[in-house]
């Protein structure tokens, strides 16, 4: 069989691969900005209590290797009792290794806005929540979307770690191609041709919003 | 209606406002004065809670503000600042939010007012301000000027007893100044109680019941514009006014 052919014979098995790559990263890229915006608010609170936590949270998940985690998470933890499925260790490790990253580029962002603008929205008797909520976090949208779409598509590839707690990703299902058909140039070529079509999609997306989001003067 | 008795605050080892007290009367329009540095705008800032007092007590329109409170978290202080309007130098509107939405914005958050009755309002108090053609440009959009008079705007929304300017004209093109001082001179025909840092003499001349004049965080001056304008009794208000002229 000549290449191509082959490559199209496995395509709907990497293809099943790349649905789990994808499902993966959108999950942690949800709960990893959701926990990169509680700990980036943490970070900037008054209360020295939080700022603390948030601290150690990012110097915790930021200084281990995901590998690492997701190892632990899933190899380590069921000697402690707690037995997760490949994909909930998954979801977990990237989730909250992404949320690391995730809050210091959120913290970055808040900070990054002029300080008149709490005190404005103060002075109308906000509280400081409704002052976040309503005047600062929506402003800092537009100037996170670069870094954002940044460290989304680093998850993205991030997600080809999972293979090694037997989630069958993209690129494992490569590998085990690979272990039947021994066809390992074809194959993870393909791998790497189908990697480069999901970052640019995303690179297109993050350019529109980019645009869609930056306002009229 | 403001009260402030022997308030001191430093920053570090600055003493920006040095045992100040003043009274100011409902419907009063006093004029703060005074080369920069003199504590004028950490007066106003003192006033609506930006800043905290290290020493003294603010009483405003019988609420107290004493040191010690932590000015972020206090639900009394959320309070206080309802009826404070404060309009900035810089302007600090939204500008993520339309005029009108920078309008409405304090209205529907703070007040829950329903979103109808605040539209409608709002769009009377940017009429007043003379931009009820520009309710939904962004402040990107707007001119420095136009920009001052929608964060005006903002701060009537909330139905202020007191507003507080801290040199709203300062960062504007010259030929932008004049419009918004003829909406402040509007509000203080009105009867509000304004207390307002600038160095727009005539301004002061015109419109203010009463002149301070502040230099190294005390008052030194405190008149009628007459009185301070033509016959200034401190040396260094004279020292001041005669680099202004």
């Amino acid at each position: 069989m000549d290449s191509l052919s082959f490559i199209w014979s496995v395509l709907p098995v990497l293809l099943k691969g790349l649905v789990m790559t994808v499902q993966l990263a959108v999950l942690a890229i949800i709960f990893g900005t959701i926990i990169g915006l509680i700990i980036a608010l943490m970070k900037i609170d008054h209360r020295p209590l939080l700022n603390w936590f948030g601290g150690l949270y990012t110097w915790f998940f930021r200084g281990i290797p995901l590998l690492v985690q997701l190892i632990f998470l899933y190899y380590g933890l069921p000697a402690v009792g707690i037995v997760l499925t490949p994909y909930m260790a998954a979801v977990i490790g990237l989730s909250l290794c992404g949320g690391a990253y995730i809050a210091e580029i959120i913290r970055a962002g808040i900070q990054s806005i002029e300080k008149g603008q709490m005190e404005a929205a103060l002075s109308l008797g906000m509280s400081y929540g409704q002052a976040m909520r309503r005047g600062i976090v929506p402003q800092t949208y537009r100037r996170l979307l670069p870094p954002m779409g940044n460290e989304f598509i680093t998850l993205l590839k991030d997600v080809a770690l999972v293979s090694v707690i037997t989630m069958v990703d993209l690129l494992r299902s490569a590998q085990l191609l690979n272990q039947t058909y021994f066809r390992p140039f074809e194959l993870y070529a393909t791998v790497a041709v189908l990697y480069l079509i999901l970052t640019s999609i995303f690179t297109v997306v993050v350019g529109y919003l980019e645009k869609k989001l930056t306002l009229p003067e | 209606m403001i009260q402030v008795s022997n308030v001191s605050k430093s920053f570090g080892q600055l003493k920006v406002l040095d045992d100040v007290s003043l009274e100011v009367q409902s419907g009063e329009v006093v004029v703060i004065i005074g080369p920069s540095g003199s504590g004028k705008s950490t007066l106003l800032r003192c006033l609506n809670c930006l800043e905290q007092v290290d020493d003294g007590l603010i009483n405003i329109d019988g609420q107290a503000v004493r040191p010690g409170v932590n000015y972020l978290k206090s639900k009394d202080i959320y309070r206080l600042r309802q009826g404070i309007g404060m309009v900035f130098q810089r302007f600090n509107l939204f500008p993520h939010m339309t005029a009108l939405e920078n309008v409405i914005e304090g209205p529907i958050t703070v007040r829950k007012t329903p979103r109808e009755e605040a539209v409608e309002k709002g769009l009377r108090l940017l009429d007043k301000v003379g931009l009820a053609d520009k309710a939904n440009a962004y402040p990107g959009q707007l001119s420095g000027g136009q920009q001052q008079r929608v964060a005006i705007a903002r701060s009537l929304a909330m139905e202020p007893k007191i507003m507080l300017f801290d040199e709203p004209t300062s960062a504007l093109d010259p030929e932008l100044v004049g419009e918004v001082l003829a909406v402040m001179k509007n509000l203080a025909k009105e009867g509000m109680t304004m207390m307002v840092v600038t160095h727009e003499m005539s301004f002061a001349k015109e419109v203010a019941d009463r002149v301070l004049f502040m230099d190294e965080g005390k008052i030194l001056e405190d008149g009628k514009p007459s009185q301070i304008f033509s016959d200034p009794r401190h040396p260094r208000t004279r020292e001041f006014l005669k680099k202004l002229l």
